[in-house]
């Protein structure tokens, strides 16, 4: 039959170019071949020791990781904070701060890391962070590969997480000061910030549909650093809610999560044209500002952010001058909110 | 007049065979991890006469630990997908049929969900809550769709439809109630995604066990391919001709829905192949049901290995999800299987 | 009208049947089915009594919604009798299993509804069905009796063709080449010639007619067609409202009263040279 035979030859083709194509020699991939596997084989396995990672697990980790995995951007900034990025194997795409993180080998998005991607870089340590899910926590720790767990719902945590993550990488000591020093300036922002009510915030992490955050996140608890306070009550992490009840509430800020094409200034011009929006208070008021994108980042960096949220919304604690503010070169759009004042 | 021949099914099984065993070797070579084909090889052999300290733990981690499960799950599923579309296409008389259309795939995606929110850590619960939730799917559509006493195929096609609507509309109210984390990977899984690893570490037995239930389901449709194709030609007719049509309507329903909630259990709904594979086997080879089956099978596993391994290299190291491949894929395939059909 | 029923035989005309012994016989067969719209009454068929023989062809006759397809189900085994019997060769028809009713007798059908493209030999081996196993490859016994069956419809040449591809006529044929191929005794057909114009209708019963005399066929045919059914059939059964009205050659049942009263038009009857009525219209006043 005619249909059989021209079938029949298409599928030898096929057959014969899939298993050539088999054997062409592999790809430059974006891993870089690390020392030979073989090499490894030989060695002594490394000495470890057991502790409990923040989900409560018990994972078996290096007396001094080496080769670090990283699997968040927060994670990623928190090791750069720290100054230990020569033990930074490798970050997700997504990891683009600082800069420099970018160049380091990407092993997939946080949400779907490459397993073989992680694997190929021999690492002794994997770090994971609330945006990682628990399926990839688990397909990682199958195959043999130490998964820390860090799960910091307050900044104090995030504190507390950025210190054991530097014990884990052997430079607990340098973790304790900068942990100590960060907790002090947050400590001197509160003492700042005592007896001011504290502004009522509208934090928008998206426009439209519009969607907020919630009582028990990260976020939240930062904004009460900064002096804030989100306007909306809500046990779930990000709800969507309708411009109905931000007229009700009648923010005394917006704040909104940065978006990288717009800066400060248009996103704040822009609101003042669009219906509903331009008819609340704050709007009216210029009380618009963004926040960076530590804001929502559980890293060191993060106390940066706070800072200089507070400053925006509370100007008059601050007019003695320059306070300790940790110096990290960040820079933010300038708020035309003082300008306006 | 020449009728179809076990050795016809054999000769061209066999040669589908061979392109399977094609697509797992391009398979088991690609990936991020730098390994050569001599390494796998060599890995692969040391493997199967057990001497597996010859073999340096990073190649062993990455060929039996990563690459040969996703194949055989890509297998399974493929092959699960193909047959059970097969079977619903000619179960409902309706050619656009796919595996999903009876809302078995919706059913396991809710029961996944309800996992993901009641216990979100315990390995195996969203495997096993989501072949629950086929499961009783396919129980319900099943009696909905009884008229009679029996199976009647429109009535059935409504009950699938309004099922599946319902289930859509509760899983994407259960979704805004999901934290950040598990959203995102309820949603990849949704896509279809292979790779979920197996919920224990004994991992050949855990295939072993997938694959006897796919055995089962796809014999016990199998027993019915001579039925399948008197029906077909007309349900009545079949009936005077001695088909027990009734019989044969409920063990397609079962297999097909156990296969079905078979693979979307274990990868997510992934799109077009159980849809696709049936109509262009059908091209290729004719609609006997004799080899249908099989060649389906063997087709759905061939479409979705390739179709992961393109996933996986195309963006690497970031990994595209199976079923946006098979969706990208079969819109156009499908596109021109309708203008055909037209001619 | 109704009750005991003539039985006769033909003895007129070279195209009668040979005396054989009754093949099929119903007796006192009767069945009662509710309507779908509740307002309507129970519909009663029978009792029904007739004997049909090898080579024979037996036409039921009746306007519409006289119980011709549920007596035709009736005798097919598809239905079982409320009362009565149904006997094929000694062996009453309800209590054979599905595939040794389907060796016996043949339903042919009157379309065919093809989901997916299917060749016509193809088609036609599906009747070799009841023979063997459930899943099962097609012998070469199967082949044999499936070519034989095209043979005898006049069919072979279209036997590679593609089924969606043939004329009214020749899916007609193929149809019945299918039946023929369950090499039965009965071959029961409803109403076979509703979609086809006069030639094919002509040339269906002629050859249902030759399958008769020459392979020993017992055909059963519904019909409305009342000079197709005179010409071509040994003997008619008529029905009326469920009820049979009369048995017999198309000589003896063809009265102008009783069709008159059972078709509610009127009629005439002109009895031909060859023995055979031929019914007309009466001229409207």
């Amino acid at each position: 039959m005619k249909r059989g035979r021209g079938v029949r030859a298409f599928a030898w083709g096929a057959a014969a170019l899939m298993i050539s194509a088999a054997a062409l020699p592999a790809r430059g991939g974006v891993i870089p071949a690390a020392a030979e596997p073989s090499a490894q084989a030989g060695k002594v396995a490394p000495e470890t020791r057991e502790v409990t990672d923040e989900l409560g697990r018990r994972v078996r980790v290096p007396l001094e990781a080496k080769r670090v995995v990283s699997l968040a951007p927060s994670l990623t900034e928190t090791i750069y904070a720290l100054g230990l990025e020569d033990k930074l194997a490798g970050d997700t795409s997504y990891c683009d701060t600082p800069a420099a993180a970018k160049s380091k080998p990407h092993v997939g998005t946080p949400e779907a890391p490459n397993l073989e991607a992680i694997v190929a870089l021999h690492p002794d340590l994997v770090l994971m962070a609330p945006i990682n899910s628990y399926e990839a926590m688990n397909a990682i720790a199958r195959l043999g590969i130490p998964v820390y767990g860090t799960e910091p719902r307050t900044v104090r945590e995030m504190l507390s997480s950025t210190e054991r993550i530097a014990e884990l990488m052997g430079a607990a000591e340098h973790g304790k000061e900068m942990v100590a020093k960060l907790q002090g300036d947050l400590d001197a922002l509160e003492v700042r910030l005592e007896n001011l009510p504290p502004a009522h915030v509208l934090f928008v992490v998206w426009e439209d549909p519009l969607i907020t955050i919630g009582q028990n996140t990260f976020i939240a608890d930062a904004l009460r650093w900064a002096g804030a306070e989100t306007v909306i009550e809500s046990d779930e992490d990000y709800p969507r809610i309708g411009m109905e009840e931000v007229v009700r509430v009648q923010p005394d800020w917006i704040v909104l999560s940065q978006d990288h094409m717009k800066d400060e200034d248009t996103s704040a011009a822009e609101l003042r044209t669009r219906p509903v929006w331009k008819d609340l208070r704050a709007v009216e008021l210029g009380q618009v500002t963004t926040a960076s994108d530590d804001m929502e980042r559980p890293s060191p960096e993060m106390v940066t952010a706070i800072e200089e949220l507070a400053r925006k919304l509370h100007p008059e604690a601050f007019a003695g001058g320059a306070g300790g503010k940790t110096g990290s070169g960040k820079t933010s759009a300038a708020g035309t909110s003082e300008a306006q004042r | 007049m020449k009728p179809l021949t076990p050795q016809r099914i054999a000769r061209i099984c066999g040669l589908l065979a061979v392109i399977l065993f094609a697509a797992m070797v391009v398979s088991l070579r690609m990936g991020t991890y730098p390994i050569s084909v001599r390494d796998i090889v060599l890995t692969l052999f040391r493997g199967a006469i057990g001497h597996r300290d010859a073999v340096p733990s990073e190649f062993w981690l990455v060929v039996f630990g990563l690459r040969l499960p996703r194949i055989a799950l890509g297998i399974l599923v493929g092959a699960s997908l193909a047959v059970a579309g097969a079977g619903f296409q000619a179960l409902l008389r309706n050619p656009l049929a796919d595996p999903y259309v009876l809302g078995v795939s919706s059913g396991a995606a809710l029961g996944a969900i309800l996992s993901l929110l009641a216990a979100p850590h315990v390995p195996g619960a969203i495997q096993l809550a989501s072949f629950l939730g086929a499961a009783v799917t396919i129980a319900v559509v099943f009696f909905l769709g009884l008229r009679g006493g029996h199976l009647d195929s429109p009535t059935l096609l409504l009950a699938g439809i309004m099922a599946a609507s319902f289930l859509s509309a509760v899983i994407m109210l259960l979704m805004a109630m999901l934290p950040g984390r598990d959203l995102h990977g309820v949603l990849f899984w949704l896509m279809g995604d292979l790779t979920t690893s197996p919920p224990t570490t004994r991992v050949p037995a855990w295939f072993a066990f997938l694959f006897t239930i796919f055995f089962l389901s796809a014999g016990a449709m199998y027993t019915t391919a001579t039925d399948l194709n008197l029906i077909l030609s007309g349900e009545q007719e079949a009936r005077h001709l001695g088909v027990n049509v009734n019989r044969v309507k409920l063990v397609v329903y079962v297999a097909a829905s156990v296969l079905t909630g078979l693979a979307v259990s274990v990868s997510g709904a992934i799109g077009f192949v159980g849809l696709l594979i049936p109509h262009a086997m059908r091209m290729m080879f004719g609609t006997d049901y004799r080899l249908l089956l099989p060649t389906s099978a063997l087709g759905g596993a061939i479409a979705i290995v390739l179709a992961d391994t393109i996933g996986r290299t195309v963006l690497a190291p970031t990994e595209l999800p199976v079923g946006a491949i098979t969706a990208l894929a079969g819109a156009p395939v499908f596109i021109y299987l309708l203008r055909r059909r037209m001619r | 009208m109704s009750g005991e029923l003539e039985r006769g035989r033909t003895g007129l005309g070279a195209t009668t049947a040979v005396a054989e012994p009754p093949r099929i016989k119903v007796e006192q067969a009767s069945y009662a089915y509710a309507a779908t719209d509740r307002t309507a009454p129970t519909f009663t068929l029978g009792p029904a009594t007739f004997e049909a023989a090898a080579r024979e062809i037996v036409a039921i006759l009746g306007p519409n919604a006289s119980g011709k397809s549920t007596l035709l189900k009736m005798m097919a085994g598809l239905i079982d009798p409320l009362s009565g019997r149904v006997e094929l060769d000694g062996q009453e028809v309800s209590k054979l299993d599905p595939r040794t009713r389907a060796q016996r007798i043949a339903l042919v059908a009157q379309e065919s509804e093809l989901l997916f493209p299917l060749r016509v030999w193809e088609y036609v081996l599906q009747g070799r069905y009841p023979y063997g196993k459930r899943l099962r490859f097609e012998s070469d016994e199967d082949c044999l009796m499936a070519g034989n069956a095209l043979a005898q419809v006049g069919a072979d040449a279209v036997r590679d063709r593609w089924m969606d591809s043939l004329s009214g006529g020749e899916k007609q044929r193929v149809i019945l080449a299918r039946a023929l191929a369950q090499h039965p005794s009965l071959l029961l057909l409803d109403e076979p010639t509703q979609h086809l114009d006069i030639g094919g209708k002509v040339e269906l019963l002629r050859r249902l007619q030759k399958l008769a005399r020459e392979s020993k066929y017992t055909v059963i045919v519904v019909t409305h067609e009342l000079n197709l059914a005179a010409e071509f059939s040994d003997r008619i059964v008529l029905l009326h409202k469920g009820k049979p009205l009369r048995a017999g050659t198309p000589a003896e049942v063809y009265q102008r009263e009783v069709l008159e009263e059972v078709f509610e038009a009127p009629l005439d009857v002109e009895l031909r040279v060859n023995g055979r009525p031929r019914v007309m219209l009466r001229g409207i006043r």
